[in-house]
């Protein structure tokens, strides 16, 4: 019978790949007789699934109000417009 | 459909925030993500010859952020090697298990986060959690969780030996990131 500790990596270590039969076995068996990491493994699966959408659409986990300083939007204009007349 | 480019003084108007959010919520250093926007509008410039028009150029253009970042990480990797030994070997000391293996944090429930509302406060609960993680657990988590790579090129990127030690270390960031949204996520 594995520990909540072996259980839990068994947890995270199936969001990334596919657990052999044995370890699926033990995980299942475990789960089944344990609350604590059957949420366990659940949220932390609910947090996988959403990032995976953060990570499909090509977004950030930062709110839209989270900007370029006009310092630093000044200095990128600065640098393009340098290497755009360099390569004229 | 063939995209178009628009002329490179536009980019930073239509894309700068955009890719100044993507670079920021991975490298999560100011000066570090501002300085990867402006390599990536100057390789774009460069490159803007071989623009196939295959992708729009917000993805293009994020395709190419995407491995200044990795660069960056994989750079950075080489740096506090020991941050690994020592997570690997804090096994014995846990805050989280007991020494018989059982859980000895409260495994309270945490009520998942659905309107997009309450997912941008989670979001931002979750970049809070993430930057309290030792600085190579957190490039670690969101090279798994943000970027398309593979285990075995985030051990490559990231100097992880072995996969094993990359499962054991990501399964501890996630104890942690769990535990840590456990009691800073409160779902109004």
């Amino acid at each position: 019978m594995l520990t909540c500790k072996e259980a839990s990596y068994l947890a995270s270590k199936k969001l990334d790949k596919n657990l052999s039969f044995r370890e699926n076995l033990d995980f299942k068996l475990h789960t089944l007789m344990c609350c604590f990491c059957r949420r366990y493994a659940s949220e932390i699966s609910s947090l996988h699934t959403l990032l995976q959408k953060v990570r499909a659409s090509n977004s950030s986990t930062l709110p839209k109000s989270v900007k370029l300083s006009q310092k630093s939007r000044h200095k990128i204009k600065q640098a393009i417009d340098e290497a755009v007349s360099a390569s004229d | 459909m063939i995209h178009k480019l628009s002329t490179p003084d536009q980019w930073l108007h239509l894309y700068g925030d955009i890719l100044y959010r993507y670079s920021l919520s991975r490298v999560r250093d100011q000066n570090i993500a501002e300085d990867l926007v402006q390599e990536t509008f100057l390789a774009a410039l460069k490159a803007k010859e071989n623009y196939a028009g295959q992708s729009s150029e917000q993805t293009w253009l994020i395709g190419i952020l995407k491995h200044k970042i990795i660069d960056y990480f994989r750079k950075t990797s080489r740096e506090n090697t020991q941050e690994y030994e020592e997570i690997l070997t804090a096994n014995d000391q846990d805050d989280y298990f007991n020494p018989q293996g059982s859980w000895q944090i409260d495994l309270s429930s945490w009520s998942k986060p659905d309107k997009s509302i309450e997912q941008e406060q989670f979001l931002t609960t979750l970049q809070d959690c993430i930057s309290r993680l030792p600085p190579k657990m957190a490039q670690l988590f969101i090279l798994r969780e943000l970027e398309d790579i593979t285990s075995e090129e985030i051990c490559e990127v990231m100097a992880i030996s072995t996969l094993n030690n990359f499962w054991v270390m990501l399964s501890r960031v996630r104890v942690q990131l769990r535990h840590c949204l456990d009691i800073n996520w409160v779902n109004q």
